[in-house]
């Protein structure tokens, strides 16, 4: 069934009487028959985002919008409201929203045991994974909240979308008004977009327990829906065969993927936001995203994805610098981000972003206002700001036929404000909703601010009245010289009263005054120190423009002599939080770098063509170590290598005497640069994740491990099952994006893992559930997935061969990432490493390979590839190993240090690995171990860490050596790369200098002189706000002045559990 | 005098070969007590104390070195070894290890290294010290002599113990039973990354209530240790009675603390108990130099091979935290992390000094910083730490440059003047499966 893409009866509904709310049910007493008739008049009418018009008229009848402009003729059926003046914007809609839909749950995700949650509990034919809940119809669960609805209207606010924000696949949102009454009257569309996450929320089971497996979950999940709907039409055709599954999620998914649904994707940093942005390219999908504030720092490549964004604005708390300790804890990233945030969208705009506003993500909605002032004064157009705010929204949710504008026709959602909603402490008086009022504060009734001209038995003051209209105050003047404070400041309906003491000429002692406003005189009476009383009347007094400018400084001296000491705090408050809108010229001092944190680039580095002359080079080829030899860089390339090159024009030369190159190192085994878990633990199998969607750019290992000379690094899924993820391997070309740093064409690998992990021997008691729990399991999963894949591969085959009619009447298999990728390693398109330590597993695994045609790519780790070096060599497998790590768990007890020399003397190509973001600074040191530990040559010995693990990884033909032709990936070192004593003095990879020890130290000032002056920026600031009780901002990227997270092979945890927490 | 140096010169013309061949011999028995005179005939000593002084004799008798110099005589019934090109250090000594008191890291039953509790200050690491862990042999096979064993655990942890790397048992290896208390400061950073549990609120309570806890245990010691000194028959609290050294200042204590904030508060608290105070880790220190210097604080450095502290923090920080000491003129020792990675890790201690020469020490100093100055902060440089005449003969021989791992070869190995075996069951195994390798070359893979 196809759900609602023209909602008009609900229209209908709202047309045909307010009144007489939800037709449906049965009226009980008397009816109530108010009349919903109003004109507003002397407003100025924010009409479209475009169009305000000034001195308007309003014309509001059963809930929409009759008539506006300025010439309008009012109904004589009308109550007419003259707004003096007043504001009225159009109701702002939040498209991003949990609302009406009563409290979050929090969940346990362990069962009673204590032991993970593999499964879920089915019922009703649902998902295999309670992270997805597409079939929820949030509608169906909504009842107005008017506590939620007031936080909305205080700012504004008219309309949600709405849906439970919890799971992946979270159903189906709704858009209501945020009004009072029966659900029935407030739904707009009650069948409004699907909502889509990577966070699996509340759901109880361990899976997915990554970021990783969270998008083979939708991935899988969208497959599964194409499937489900091929096969059903398939069955439907032809009965007589066997019955695919009922499954209540896939149908919803594949009706939503039918019906060409746009889906609505929260992501959580501007990383995620292009990886959803890939799966919905992967699956030609198009989502909307929420926005996570720091867009800026990617934004061309945001702008490239074309979508539209639903953007919070909340911004971050300001660091704690207060004290020198303080500042210990703050980075230049977080001090960056602090100050760029509100930029956020105007950038956005600048870049023609189409964007809404959300309030969501702001612990308080009353910061929505003062943060959109902040965003304008970052130069955000008041157009574009009144636009995310209404018709850009509308038109996401669907509802622009009914709301976001108040053109004629159009609901009756609008707020009166007493100024422009962009001036600071602009009050909101009402909120009204479908015509119906909200009132949040009296609109007063009487206005008594003014100057007025006083006369007192002859003597001629000057009467000022100021302040705010529920705490008025005044003063009363005579010419220059004297200057009287008013006592006892009272409205009483229409009259103000108030006492003032005088001691000028005749007139000694407290008059008392009482009056009200006609025709915009005060008059009244006033009361003698005797207790006569005489007539008054106070005319107003015309002023220059001039006055009006001292005016409004006279009028701030006033208010800060306000008597009431509380109201003076809280207000000398509230004008320290709005200081950004105030000062007009802030100086912006962040620098945006990529990644955007200390050590970024301000840009990227450029190829450059060089002879590098005199050095020596460390070949890793058969040529060995060359002495006094020249290098010649072009094109990202080796071109030349030899004696006495001659530069070719316009060349520069470096003299690279007593330098030694090497070609940049590579480290099979690395978990640096990943976002947000390591290992999808929750399974024995889970080949169908994949590194390749949760590179992370922005990861400073990537820079710290240039300036120790490693170029090109294999990241590996943990090792927690015994067929993990698939791997991505990436050159460390520090500030460009995940999909710039993947080594191209490389062919695809995977994870494997063997042993104590798999088994699960040391993640406690309450990991005995899962299968396998011995090396015998291991080698019987193993082989029933290569059965698996092989008889996956004879399904398919089977079907495809069908002819084209005969395939729609046949259920056709379900495409399984899982066995797809099971199927690609069986017939060697994806290759294995393998996570490993004993001998015995070795040889079974070797075994199982041989036995299913293909063969184990590399041993990583393999501490006991020394007792079987033999043997692996006549399997063809090469070994990625520890130089000297060992008795860290019982399976490396038999680790030695010459294991490197052993496997190399048997023929099998050995590299080492670092499995540690620190390590992997120094593979060099860790490849002369092999001398230290068993005599190897130091020739032999730098293979270890260059060509070796590039042949491993199948991308020699472009790496791993000095040869011409090869990418220009090199490090020249001062010393014996071998030796403790070398340094990386500068690391190239494609041609480009990414690290140079010089331009190191030059950022090093540069970062400590712009952390001091943004920190002196927050100290400028009237008061550092202690936000402590803060939860830590989960999400965003790592803005912590703390190393950050070292991912380690047996990372078990729940990624998602953590981040709730 | 000299007349038997033949024999033995034909002996040593390949020193480094020929003593691991001989090793392979020895079923790593402990060294036997010196019974003669030793004599290591012109080698390159690096006295740490007196420079370097080339081709130049040592001798040692009874377990100690008699004389240093050049030509030196031979006494009777002594025995020469010429070990001309050869290098020659005072044994290493391995600041905060855990060798001997774990063998396998995630085998629980194996490990020893924290007590239960969080006021500790009675355990003791040589009670579980096991001088057959087969890890000892592979550390002093690079080059360690020496370790203090460094008991883990929370807040008062327990005492540490100077251990000597060879012996049958814990009490023959025994360098000094009591070395100081140990003292895990409470974090004082704030921590907002996405895998912290807890507000900053939270976190700020929870440091504030274990410092509070630390001084509330050193209220009492004090209070026991001014009851205890007023009357002998006090009843015994194991606790506050193993503290009672503390507060005479005959152990000083000895605070695991990097940041800043820590480091500071230790020596505020130092101060407040009047106790000698050494920092352990001390990531930090160099931002707080003058406080140390100012209150005579060494720093027991931890590893310099690791990530820098902070992420904005520049790249190579922890390789030049010694230079940043010795700049700063703290007194300083390299050392090791601590936990379970520190026993079969203590092996790569020789490569953080060698690092921290790549980035700015110079040579001697970063080999007295492995050595002589490490004996001063454990108070027992009267007896190792340097080639000295009345010294400990506590030596290494290598056949070249001992904090490069591309040169470091220790050929032999002296403990007291004890001659210690070299051998280690990974040697072992190496032996083991070369001959595999070797029989599989030669005859295929078809037999073994």
């Amino acid at each position: 069934m196809k759900y609602m893409k023209k909602p008009y009866f609900f229209l209908a509904a709202l047309l045909l009487s307010s009144s007489a709310i939800a037709q449906t049910t049965p009226n009980y007493g008397i009816r109530v028959k108010n009349s919903e008739i109003t004109t507003f008049r002397n407003a100025n009418i924010q009409i479209t985002p475009d169009l305000l018009l000034e001195n308007a008229s309003m014309v509001i009848r059963n809930g929409l919008v009759e008539a506006v402009g300025t010439n309008i003729k009012i109904p004589a059926d009308a109550t007419v409201i003259d707004l003096n003046g007043k504001y009225i914007f159009p109701g702002f809609i939040d498209a991003f929203a949990e609302y009406g839909l009563g409290k979050k749950e929090k969940k346990k995700r362990r069962d009673r045991s204590g032991s993970p949650k593999y499964q879920a509990d089915r019922q009703g034919g649902d998902s295999w994974n309670d992270a997805i809940h597409a079939s929820v119809n949030h509608v169906e669960s909504f009842k107005p909240d008017s506590i939620q609805a007031k936080a909305f209207h205080e700012i504004g606010f008219t309309t949600v979308q709405s849906a439970k924000l919890d799971g992946i696949f979270r159903g189906r949102s709704f858009v209501a008004l945020l009004g009072e009454g029966l659900s029935n009257d407030m739904v707009l569309r009650p069948y409004s977009h699907h909502f889509l996450s990577f966070d699996k929320g509340s759901s109880k089971q361990w899976n997915p327990s990554s970021l990783m497996g969270s998008i083979a979950l939708i991935r899988q999940t969208f497959l599964d829906a194409d499937w489900y709907s091929n096969a059903q039409a398939a069955i439907k055709k032809n009965p007589n065969q066997k019955m695919p599954e009922f499954n209540r999620e896939c149908k919803v998914v594949a009706e939503v993927v039918r019906d060409n649904e746009t889906f609505v994707f929260e992501t959580s940093n501007k990383l995620s936001l292009l990886r959803a942005n890939r799966i919905a390219t992967e699956f030609g999908r198009s989502f909307i995203y929420i926005g996570s504030g720091e867009e800026y720092e990617r934004i061309d490549d945001i702008a490239a994805t074309g979508a539209k964004i639903i953007l919070p604005i909340n911004y971050p708390k300001t660091p704690e610098v207060g004290s020198f300790e303080d500042e210990l804890d703050v980075s230049l990233a977080s001090l960056r981000h602090w100050e760029t945030a509100p930029s956020n969208p105007h950038i956005l705009e600048e870049n023609n972003i189409t964007f809404a506003l959300t309030t969501h993500g702001l612990k308080k909605k009353k910061d929505f206002l003062s943060n959109l002032r902040k965003a304008i004064k970052r130069g955000l157009s008041k157009k574009t700001a009144l636009a995310s705010l209404t018709t850009v929204p509308a038109e996401l949710c669907g509802v622009e036929q009914f709301t976001g504008t108040l053109e004629k026709g159009k609901l009756a959602n609008f707020s009166i404000w007493d100024k422009e909603i962009f001036e600071k402490e602009a009050k909101i008086y009402s909120v009204w909703v479908a015509g119906k009022k909200h009132e949040l504060k009296p609109i007063p009734e009487y206005e008594f601010k003014g100057e007025y001209a006083l006369d007192i038995d002859g003597v001629d003051f000057e009467l000022e009245i100021s302040g705010k209209p529920e705490k008025l105050s005044g003063t009363l003047e005579l010419g220059e010289e004297k200057e009287y404070k008013l006592k006892n400041v009272e409205v009483q309906g229409p009259k103000l009263m108030f006492s003032v003491k005088l001691d000028t000429l005749e007139l000694i002692g407290t008059f008392r005054f009482s009056g009200r406003i006609k025709d915009s005189s005060y008059v009244g009476k006033f009361t003698r120190p005797d207790g006569t009383r005489q007539e008054f009347v106070a005319a107003p007094v015309e002023k220059s423009a001039e006055d009006e400018a001292d005016d409004d400084t006279d009028k701030a001296d006033s208010e800060s002599d306000v008597e009431d000491k509380e109201e003076d705090k809280r207000h000398k408050k509230k004008s320290a939080d709005d200081n950004d809108v105030d000062d007009d010229e802030e100086e912006l001092i962040a620098k945006l770098t990529f990644p955007n944190r200390a050590y970024g680039l301000e840009k990227l580095p450029q190829q450059e063509n060089v002879l590098i002359k005199n050095a020596t080079i460390w070949t890793s080829e058969d040529v060995g170590i060359l002495e006094n030899y020249d290098l010649l860089i072009k094109d990202g390339k080796f071109a030349a290598l030899g004696q006495n090159l001659k530069a070719p024009a316009g060349v520069p030369e470096i003299d690279a005497t007593g330098k030694h190159i090497t070609a940049g190192m590579i480290d099979e085994h690395s978990h640096i640069a990943i976002s947000g878990g390591v290992n999808e633990c929750t399974d024995a199998v889970t080949c169908e994740v994949r590194i390749g969607d949760v590179v992370n750019s922005d990861d400073l290992n990537i820079y710290r491990q240039l300036a120790g000379g490693t170029t090109t690094a294999q990241l590996l899924h943990g090792s927690c099952n015994p067929i993990g993820g698939q791997a991505q391997i990436i050159k460390h070309r520090w500030g460009s994006s995940t999909e710039e740093m993947k080594f191209k064409n490389a062919p695809p690998t995977v994870k494997f893992a063997l042993g104590e992990n798999v088994k699960h021997s040391n993640f406690g008691d309450k990991f005995t559930v899962r299968y396998p729990q011995t090396r015998m399991g291991v080698e019987t999963l193993i082989k029933d997935e290569c059965q698996a894949a092989k008889e996956y591969d004879a399904d398919w085959a089977v079907y495809n061969k069908l002819s084209s009619g005969a395939k729609k009447r046949t259920v056709p298999p379900r495409r399984d990432l899982e066995l797809e990728a099971m199927s690609d390693i069986v017939n060697s398109r994806m290759f294995i490493h393998c996570h490993s330590y004993h001998q015995s597993e070795i040889l079974m695994l070797m075994r199982v390979a041989e036995e299913h045609g293909f063969h184990i790519q590399t041993f990583t780790h393999i501490l006991e590839g020394y007792k079987v070096a033999p043997e692996m060599a006549a399997h063809g497998a090469t070994a990625s190993t520890f130089a000297d790590w060992w008795a860290y768990k019982f399976e490396v007890y038999d680790a030695i240090p010459y294991n490197m020399v052993l496997m190399t003397k048997a023929g099998v190509v050995t590299s080492i690995n670092s499995d540690n973001g620190d390590l992997g600074r120094r593979l060099n040191q860790d490849a002369a171990k092999a001398v230290m530990y068993g005599g190897m040559s130091q020739e032999e010995a730098i293979k270890l860490a260059t060509l070796n693990p590039a042949i491993q990884l199948k991308i020699d033909d472009r790496v791993g050596s000095i040869k011409v032709g090869k990418d220009a990936d090199f490090v020249i070192w001062n010393n014996n790369p071998l030796s403790v004593y070398a340094k990386a003095e500068q690391t190239w990879v494609d041609g480009k200098k990414y690290f140079d020890l010089e331009s190191d130290l030059l950022m090093r000032a540069a970062i400590k002189q712009e952390k001091q002056a943004l920190i002196q920026k927050v100290l400028a600031k009237s008061e550092s706000k202690k936000n402590s009780d803060d939860k830590p901002k989960k999400h965003w990227g790592e803005r912590n002045n703390f190393e950050d997270y070292q991912w380690q092979c047996d990372d078990s945890f729940d990624y998602w559990e953590k981040v709730n927490k | 005098m000299r007349k038997n140096i033949s024999q033995y010169t034909i002996l040593c013309l390949c020193l480094g070969l020929i003593l691991v061949e001989q090793s392979i011999a020895h079923d790593y028995i402990p060294g036997e007590v010196q019974k003669q005179p030793i004599l290591l005939a012109r080698g390159d000593l690096h006295t740490v104390s007196g420079g370097v002084m080339l081709k130049t004799d040592i001798l040692f008798e009874n377990g100690r070195i008699t004389a240093i110099g050049k030509d030196l005589p031979l006494p009777t019934g002594g025995k020469v070894i010429d070990i001309t090109g050869y290098q020659v250090y005072p044994g290493l000594i391995a600041p905060n290890s855990t060798v001997g008191i774990i063998e396998i890291g995630q085998v629980r039953a194996t490990s020893d290294i924290s007590e239960r509790g969080r006021n500790n200050p009675d355990v003791q690491t040589h009670i579980a010290y096991n001088p057959d862990s087969e890890i000892i042999p592979t550390v002093r096979s690079n080059g360690i002599t020496t370790a203090l064993i460094v008991p883990g655990g929370g807040l008062i942890r327990g005492r540490s113990s100077l251990i000597n790397l060879d012996g049958w048992t814990k009490e023959d290896a025994m360098e000094k039973e009591t070395i100081g208390i140990h003292i895990s400061w409470p974090r004082s950073s704030i921590i907002t990354a996405w895998w912290m549990d807890e507000t900053a609120e939270e976190q700020k309570k929870k440091n504030e209530e274990n410092r509070r806890k630390i001084v509330k245990h050193f209220d009492n010691a004090s209070s026991y240790y001014i009851a205890r000194k007023a009357d002998p028959n006090l009843k015994i609290d194991s606790r506050w009675e193993a503290m009672l050294t503390v507060f005479d200042k005959t152990l000083p204590v000895f605070i695991h603390a990097d940041d800043l904030r820590q480091i500071e508060q230790a020596v505020d608290f130092a101060n407040n108990y009047d106790v000698r105070l050494i920092i352990v880790g001390g990531r930090e220190a160099w931002k707080t130099a003058e406080l140390l210097k100012e209150n005579d604080i060494s720093v027991m450095l931890g590893s310099t091979q690791r990530m820098p502290m902070r992420s904005d923090d520049d790249y190579d920080l922890s390789y030049r935290l010694p230079v940043l000491l010795r700049d700063a003129g703290v007194k300083y020792c390299i050392g090791l992390n601590g936990g379970s990675w520190s026993s079969w890790g203590t092996r790569n201690l020789p490569f953080l000094a060698g690092q921290a020469v790549a980035f700015g020490l110079d040579y001697e100093e970063a080999l007295r910083s492995l050595t002589l100055s490490t004996a001063e902060i454990l108070g027992v440089a009267d007896q190792i730490g340097s080639l000295e005449i009345g010294k400990k003969a506590t030596l290494i021989v290598s056949s070249g440059d001992i904090l490069d791992q591309l040169t470091n070869h220790v050929t032999l190995m002296y403990i007291e003047g004890r001659e210690v075996n070299l051998d280690s069951k990974q040697k072992e195994l190496y032996r083991k499966y070369d001959k595999k390798i070797e029989r599989r070359a030669k005859a295929g893979l078809s037999t073994n």
